[in-house]
């Protein structure tokens, strides 16, 4: 089986270390493949960004795909429209309007951590059926996990396993990211699907969130760079 | 002193075996009892007394090989997921930043040792 994890943060987004340490680590872990993801900042970035990709993806023969993650709903449509230029588009979760926007766009590929800095879990039956119809999937995060404590994990694992159950309820693709911003928090694929599990997952689901789920995202990234390809569902014959 | 007749195949616990590798930033050698009390805090942390008592975990001495950093993992078939999970969250071994790479889930001992060495 292919493991991908789709949401890690190299140093020129929040991150702390280089692509090519990423990369590494990811190899070594077993992943077939990664997304970095950059905060939007502006258009120009983008060139420089792929060129240095590619070059780490050449060197290592080690599959990196671009994302761009949204913190705002103007970030939001700024990265809609501009969809063709890279292969992942993430939301960064947490306020109520934004969650709701990106499980409203087609273009959106992953929710990342709806239940960020909440109190409740962020996502409710309306917005899940929403998530289903438009084909976004429900990240859980694992370093949300990871670098909280005592009563904070203890919440945080809760609403995730609120998020996790709305979410098998209404059929909602589900992807299970490490979420790392340094090459230490890469986690093993085992222990990804380990945690999906203890989060109220089958086995085999938790296994399809952290492969089938991306290949379907690469199907998708591929038929975006056909030329043919104008927006989700429209193609020139 | 009189010791307790085995119990029947049937009626003893299933074990799992998980074996795994220990990556740290400059290639540190930890010993045996720096990785025994770095899981019981963490899994005591992450799953409670309580929790802890269910899975039946235990760190095998004689499996600890110090220079590949490998070991083994045992616990009951029933707490494998949340054993390794639990695995995951140790991101520290003193001031040393570590990975675990799980390499392989085995139900004996004799298939596992062979990954080894």
């Amino acid at each position: 089986m292919n493991f991908y994890d789709f949401h890690i943060h190299p140093k020129f987004s929040e991150g702390k270390c280089s692509v090519e340490e990423i990369a590494r680590r990811a190899k070594l872990l077993g992943f077939k493949g990664i997304c970095i993801t950059n905060y939007f900042t502006d258009k120009s970035k983008i060139k420089t960004l792929k060129k240095e990709i590619s070059e780490v993806s050449e060197k290592l023969e080690f599959k990196i795909f671009i994302g761009f993650s949204a913190k705002t709903v103007d970030q939001l449509k700024k990265l809609v429209r501009m969809r063709k230029g890279y292969d992942v588009l993430l939301v960064k979760g947490s306020d109520l309007y934004l969650n709701r926007k990106a499980v409203e766009t087609k273009e959106v590929d992953i929710l990342t951590h709806p239940e960020l800095n909440r109190r409740d879990s962020g996502l409710n039956h309306i917005m899940a059926k929403l998530a289903t119809k438009n084909n976004v999937a429900i990240e859980i995060n694992f370093r949300e996990i990871l670098q909280s404590s005592k009563n904070t994990r203890s919440a945080i694992i809760h609403n995730i396993a609120e998020n996790v159950r709305l979410c098998k309820k209404y059929k909602t693709p589900i992807a299970i990211c490490s979420g790392a911003a340094s090459h230490w928090q890469l986690k093993d694929p085992k222990v990804l699907i380990s945690m999906g599990c203890l989060l109220g997952l089958e086995l085999n689901e938790a296994k399809k969130a952290l492969s089938e789920l991306p290949e379907n995202i690469i199907k998708m990234i591929r038929e975006r760079q056909n030329e043919k390809w104008v927006r989700p569902g429209v193609k020139v014959v | 002193m009189k010791r307790l007749k085995i119990l029947k195949p049937t009626l003893r616990e299933k074990n799992r075996y998980i074996s795994f590798q220990v990556i740290s930033e400059k290639g540190e050698e930890f010993t045996y009892s720096d990785l025994e009390s770095a899981i019981w805090n963490v899994t005591l942390d992450f799953l409670g007394e309580y929790g802890v008592s269910k899975t039946s975990i235990w760190l095998l001495k004689d499996c600890w090989n110090q220079k590949k950093q490998i070991g083994i993992l045992r616990c009951n078939h029933k707490s494998v997921q949340v054993v390794i999970a639990a695995l995951g969250l140790i991101d520290r071994l003193g001031d040393n930043r570590i990975t675990f790479k799980i390499l392989k889930i085995s139900g004996t001992i004799k298939s596992i040792r062979k990954i080894m060495g």
